[in-house]
């Protein structure tokens, strides 16, 4: 295992810049996540690490290594592939033995490590099935045992989740990165859902139209997003468009006078959790906003409770509560009350 | 189909009305292959078997594989065979050497020109044979448009002898059949994951090595496909080896129209037809089963 460090990657096709500027640094044994809408940059990103596509400009450094110019045979990057990739035509032994028959390791060894890499994933038995006659969930161990096989220097995971079924896939998540840790695996994930990058990395890296938008732990997204982009990508947020006219003072376009944190000004708009708005049906106390509306709309969810309030012709506002027995249970067209601490609010001047 | 209702086995669940169906879709293919395939070949079959009284050119009715003897004794007549087999040999396998990376290319492309490029493979198939082979003439001949060109910049004395030799008549069938081959090949290579071939570079293969263990592989049913429709082409070839080849150069499917429509032996014209179409059958055979051998190891 080693350390990968991304330095000023850029990919342009013609005009099209998928990738500008990205600069990264992924520390041994670190699981790092590229996180963001599809055409964001983040498998071209990937790619670039893995070799298969030439960056415009940038350097790609392995163990200190530059490799920005060494074709992906000669990289050491064990790569798991969406669609797994697996060669049909070779058993499951010969499909993980491939990458080490390429480094010249005695047959005897092969047999060997073979055997051991597929018990990690607990695929002991399988060894001479073909790839058809697995389960998804099978052939998805299989990719990752012929990825570790190699003893990489980085793993790539290129949305190695996405073709499983939703129960499945959680089982994964947690099994993947329990390996990860035990092996000490550098690894690269990308993935477009939010709720598998959040569950699996140390870090992640929030990318879209070709730049990275904020990197940090899941708290750091989620409490103190940088922009508006990462508010809305990561978890879920209600969007209030206004004006600062004195720092702390905020105006809705739809004419609300809210307080708000900051020393801006100018246009801006506010970003609310909804989970951390408060509602009833008497006016709140002790909060630094407080507003009434009527209910617009429901959505019930089980254990939570969607809640959309219209707070003026211009403003509506998505309060999220738990669904607890006796617990405040809304109808459309009631009017309520709603709150939230200064804290709960984030500015993004505009 | 009360007959096929009653099913052993595994009860496979039958769509109401798909047996009728069923039967309704294979008869107009099956009745137009039994009239107008089998029993012309029934008939061929059956007139091999007869006598031919040369001095009368008559046929005369029996049962004898005299035809088919005289074939294989006359050397002048295996000759015929053996430089069919090994021209199609040869045009095979160069096909499949200069079709293999066309229709890579033209399989993994993101060009939105993809399918000018399978036009432009097609196109030669646009024109008939015949005119083709003429045009082949014009530019092969003594005096023609390659020959004139090569003199004309001092590049040789002599006029190149392409025309009227074996040389023409492989580039000739090469050109017919080159579409077939990259045709079949590019709509296999394009059902084999991408993502493959790179899974293989990732591990560690270099180009060449991920074509001999993966891409070759799994090509395979094309490879196979392509080679047997080449190569079948090829030993059926007329026009090309007729107008191209000149008077002394001969394969079999000339000899059969000769005997037929010259000789008026219908007898031996239908054996020789048989001798090429078995010779033809077995080699394909012959062929798919040491691929499959390879195959499956």
């Amino acid at each position: 295992m080693a350390r990968l460090e991304i330095q000023n990657l850029v990919k342009r096709y013609g005009d099209f810049h998928a990738v500008r500027d990205v600069s990264l640094s992924i520390a041994d044994g670190e699981f790092l996540v590229l996180l963001g809408p599809s055409g964001c940059g983040k498998t071209t990103t990937l790619r670039m690490v893995a070799g298969f596509i030439e960056p415009t400009a940038g350097h790609v450094l392995l163990g200190g290594q530059d490799v920005t110019q060494l074709p992906p045979w000669k990289r050491n990057a064990g790569m798991v592939f969406q669609s797994y990739a697996l060669f049909p035509h070779l058993t499951v032994a010969q499909n993980v033995a491939f990458g080490l028959e390429m480094r010249k390791i005695p047959r005897a060894d092969i047999g060997k490590r073979v055997e051991e890499v597929l018990a990690l994933v607990r695929l002991d038995g399988y060894g001479g099935r073909l790839p058809r006659q697995l389960s998804g969930g099978q052939q998805q161990r299989v990719a990752l045992a012929r990825a570790l096989a190699i003893r990489p220097d980085v793993l790539l995971l290129d949305e190695p989740l996405s073709n499983l079924d939703a129960k499945l896939r959680q089982e994964v998540r947690v099994e993947i990165r329990e390996l990860q840790r035990q092996l000490g695996l550098t690894t690269v994930m990308v993935t477009h859902d939010q709720e598998e990058a959040l569950t699996m990395a140390d870090r992640l890296v929030v990318m879209s139209e070709g730049e990275v938008r904020q990197v940090g732990s899941q708290r750091d997204l989620y409490e103190r997003p940088a922009n508006r982009f990462v508010a809305g990508f990561v978890g879920r947020s209600t969007f209030l468009d206004g004006t600062i006219g004195t720092p702390g003072h905020f105006r809705t376009s739809g004419g609300l006078e809210l307080k708000c944190t900051g020393d801006k000004t100018g246009p801006a708009v506010l970003s609310l959790r909804p989970e951390r708005v408060e509602i009833g049906l008497v006016p709140l106390e002790g909060l630094d906003n407080r507003l009434s509306g009527t209910v617009e709309f429901v959505s019930y969810l089980g254990s939570l409770i969607d809640i959309h309030v219209r707070l003026s012709p211009a403003d509506r506002l998505v309060v999220q509560i738990a669904n607890r027995e006796g617990g405040f249970s809304p109808d459309v067209g009631q009017p309520v009350h709603v709150g939230w601490p200064l804290s709960a609010g984030q500015v993004f001047t505009t | 189909m009360s007959a096929t209702a009653v099913a052993t086995g595994p009860v496979v669940e039958k769509r109401r009305g798909e047996g009728l169906t069923a039967t309704a879709l294979l008869a107009p293919a099956t009745i137009f292959v039994a009239i107008c395939l089998l029993a012309p070949l029934a008939y061929l079959f059956r007139y091999s078997l007869n006598d031919f009284v040369a001095t009368k050119k008559m046929m005369v009715e029996a049962v004898t594989i005299a035809n088919y003897v005289k074939f294989f004794t006359d050397p002048y007549y295996t000759a015929i065979l053996g430089t069919t087999v090994r021209i199609a040999v040869m045009v095979t396998a160069a096909c499949l050497v200069l079709g293999f990376p066309l229709a890579y290319v033209m399989a993994r492309t993101q060009s939105r020109f993809k399918n000018v490029l399978i036009i432009l493979t097609v196109l030669p198939l646009f024109v008939g044979n015949a005119v083709r082979s003429a045009g082949w003439m014009v530019i092969f001949g003594n005096k023609g448009f390659f020959n004139a060109s090569l003199q004309g910049l001092g590049l040789i004395e002599k006029p190149i002898e392409i025309m009227y030799t074996e040389k023409a008549v492989i580039i000739g069938i090469i050109a017919v059949n080159l579409p077939f081959m990259v045709l079949t090949l590019q709509s296999v290579i394009e059902s084999i994951d991408r993502a493959v071939e790179e899974a293989a570079f990732s591990l560690g293969a270099p180009p060449l090595t991920m074509f001999r263990r993966v891409l070759w592989p799994l090509a395979m049913p094309g490879i196979l496909a392509g080679t047997i429709l080449c190569f079948i082409l090829a030993m059926n070839a007329y026009a090309t080896p007729f107008l191209l080849g000149g008077p002394l150069f001969k394969m079999m499917a000339p000899l059969v129209y000769n005997q037929f429509t010259q000789q008026a032996n219908w007898p031996f014209g239908g054996a020789i037809a048989f001798i090429l179409m078995s010779v033809t059958l077995g080699l394909t055979l012959i062929a798919n089963l040491i691929f499959q051998r390879k195959a499956a190891r």
